[in-house]
């Protein structure tokens, strides 16, 4: 939900020394991004995705350093990050999981493929496994009602999902 | 009548005229080696007023949900100043039984890249964005691809044959959403190209004047733009030898539904998948002679026409026809996207309201409390009802609020809360006894509800 706001009030943010968002993806970034845009704000999305890439999640330093980089205050980088789902203001599993919950899988029997996979980890949905592998969460539709069930595991599509072959499919991830 | 030839789908192997499963990426070579880019080139030879002309003269009304004819949204743009202008193509496409723009990405991208190049030269724009929602990881990669092979075929960049438009070449790329409904709607969709929050703007100024960057842009849905390039090259009459047309006698300033469209199907059907026909179909056809019949052998029970957002059509409304005035004439809010979902008669509505009522809810942008709030409390509402702890005052309760919000009550900025007056209240009052049945009489009298 967009539009929950995170009790920043007296938080501490954790620093490293090492920065996120490094000269060698900063220079990737002015070549091929800072170009196609006439301000630098517009580049907070690719910018962002560019950083939750490379580590998985968007630390409040990256978004700090983003901001230096894209000329505009911390909290307009925060802003912006905090209002879209898919950018992780917590670090997650290796592989998140989104299962569609939408109406047209929900009636192709997306229930079945919760319960399944909740069963297999050991985990409720929103949760990560101990492990670190898995972080399993709740998508609203995924632009692919003709084949529900489906999930979206990272960057790969998996489509009319089964309870057995959506447990085939995460055990073959590495 | 059926459609007589694939025209979106012409290189997109579709039932009856082709396997989906020999559905593959069409590059750069194989698009020109069956007729691509013509309607480009054709275009190019005429004045860009005479394109907006041609494509006003088409017809064509936009395939992203509201179906305004294009070619009056192309000529709303001022006068040039040599400032640059802009093209956002609306590809975030993530309404609840929509996915016919991701076929067209995912197959034929460069249909998609001849209307935005069509639509630049008409419009003088010299700047495209596909704004491309973020969940659409693979698509994204086959449309930077596609990107790539036009800019070095000279469709776009340095050089292009387009020419320089106000003394720039002109550029296309794509943008990334990351995962929020609202970043479709059109203001949204600028806000978050801007890098900020995708918090629809309040209109005017409308985008044609002020739009991305406060500069005037052109906001088209993907299918409505892949649909230009045959247009421009078949021409006028052979578009609208296609689709439902205007009845007999009725004034040419009556809008109409000309010319084929993408079906996407899905729920309880043997064949889900995207489909081409002529606007006009009825959902009886579809699901008989293109979806193999209901899943299971089943009965049908209803239909969302066109997305979540347009509500649903009744049992009794098997045989509407998918064109423009299916709100009119089965009282649903449009055809939407014709993102078609179908439901059996096991259907529990209660269950089918509540989830559409989630999905309102979660993807409210919170700017406006008829929205943020309402949907909300439509949600919870749902649930207890669901459980069977509600009450038929809850019922009440439900219709009142649902008809309370939206930007056509004027209680909002921005169309989702139409959705969500829309699904609720068609579901609640087509459906009435699915949700009579699991409620208590309610044993407070209410007072009666003025206005
Ligand atoms: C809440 C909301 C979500 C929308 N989502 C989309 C979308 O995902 N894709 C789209 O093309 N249009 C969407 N629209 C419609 C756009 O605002 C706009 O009308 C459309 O992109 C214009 O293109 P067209 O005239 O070619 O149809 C949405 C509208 C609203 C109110
Ligand atoms: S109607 Fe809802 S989604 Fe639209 S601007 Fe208002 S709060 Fe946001
Ligand atoms: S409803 Fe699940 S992908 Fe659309």
């Amino acid at each position: 939900m967009a539009w929950i706001m995170k009790n920043s009030a007296g938080m501490t943010v954790p620093r490293r020394t090492e920065p996120y968002l490094d000269d060698e993806l900063k220079a990737k970034l002015e070549a091929e991004v800072m170009p196609r845009y006439p301000t630098r704000q517009a580049a907070t999305l690719p910018v962002l995705h560019a950083l939750q890439d490379k580590h998985g999640w968007l630390p409040f330093q990256a978004m700090e350093e983003a901001s230096a980089f894209l000329g505009t205050k911390p909290s307009e980088v925060a802003d912006t990050a905090s209002f879209y789902e898919m950018f992780h203001l917590q670090p997650k599993g290796k592989y998140v999981i989104w299962v569609c919950q939408s109406i047209s899988c929900e009636l192709r029997g997306e229930h079945d493929i919760v319960k399944a996979i909740e069963k297999k980890l050991g985990v409720e949905t929103g949760q990560t496994t101990p492990d670190g592998k898995f972080s399993l969460m709740h998508a609203e539709c995924l632009g692919s009602c003709g084949s529900g069930p489906c999930a979206l595991v990272n960057d790969k599509l998996f489509e009319d999902l089964t309870p057995a072959n959506i447990q085939q499919a995460l055990d073959s991830l590495p | 009548m059926p459609l007589n030839q694939p025209v979106l789908t012409k290189r997109i192997p579709t039932p009856p005229w082709g396997d989906p499963r020999d559905r593959k990426t069409v590059s750069y070579e194989q698009f020109v080696a069956t007729g691509g880019y013509v309607g480009l080139k054709k275009a190019l030879a005429m004045e860009p007023k005479a394109v907006i002309d041609l494509i006003k003269a088409s017809e064509l009304r936009g395939r992203g949900g509201a179906g305004f004819p294009a070619g009056m949204k192309w000529s709303f743009l001022p006068p040039e100043d040599g400032k640059p202008r802009y093209l956002a193509v609306n590809a975030d496409e993530s309404e609840p039984g929509t996915f016919k723009d991701r076929m067209l990405i995912d197959f034929d991208p460069h249909l998609l890249l001849e209307g935005i190049a069509i639509c630049m030269h008409a419009c003088r724009l010299d700047v495209a964005y596909i704004y491309i929602r973020g969940e659409y990881h693979q698509q994204a990669v086959t449309l930077n691809n596609a990107v790539k092979e036009a800019y070095a075929n000279g469709i776009f960049g340095e050089n292009s044959i387009l020419g320089r438009i106000a003394d720039r070449w002109p550029q296309c790329h794509v943008h990334r959403g990351a995962g929020a409904y609202i970043c479709g709607e059109e203001t949204g969709l600028l806000e978050s190209l801007e890098g900020k929050r995708g918090w629809p703007r309040i209109k005017p100024p409308f985008p044609a004047v002020a739009g991305a960057f406060g500069r005037p842009t052109i906001i088209n849905n993907v299918e409505t733009l892949a649909m230009c390039g045959p247009i421009l090259d078949f021409g006028v009459d052979w578009f609208k030898s296609m689709g439902k047309g205007r009845g007999e006698n009725v004034p040419p300033s009556v809008p109409a539904s000309f010319g084929p469209k993408l079906i996407g199907v899905s729920g309880h059907i043997n064949r889900p998948g995207v489909y081409e026909e002529n606007l006009g179909v009825s959902v009886k056809t579809m699901i008989e002679d293109y979806c193999g019949g209901m899943w299971k052998g089943k009965k049908f029970k209803a239909a969302v026409p066109g997305g979540i957002s347009m509500g649903v059509l009744g049992t009794a409304e098997y045989e509407a026809e998918l064109d423009f005035d299916i709100g009119k004439k089965y009282s649903c809010l449009g055809l939407g996207t014709a993102g078609v979902i179908v439901m059996d008669e096991d259907t529990n509505m209660v269950s089918v309201a509540r989830n559409i009522a989630r999905f309102f809810a979660h993807e409210s942008c919170g700017q406006c409390t008829p929205c943020r709030e309402g949907s909300g409390w439509i949600y919870q509402l749902l649930c207890r009802i669901e459980a069977g702890d509600g009450t038929t005052r809850d019922l009440d309760l439900l219709l009142e609020l649902a008809g309370s919000m939206g930007a056509m009550p004027g209680t909002t900025i921005c169309g989702l809360a139409d959705g969500t007056n829309w699904a609720v209240r068609t579901i609640v009052n087509k459906f009435w006894d699915d949700f009579e049945k699991v409620c208590k009489k309610s044993n407070t009298i209410s007072l009666p509800v003025v206005g």
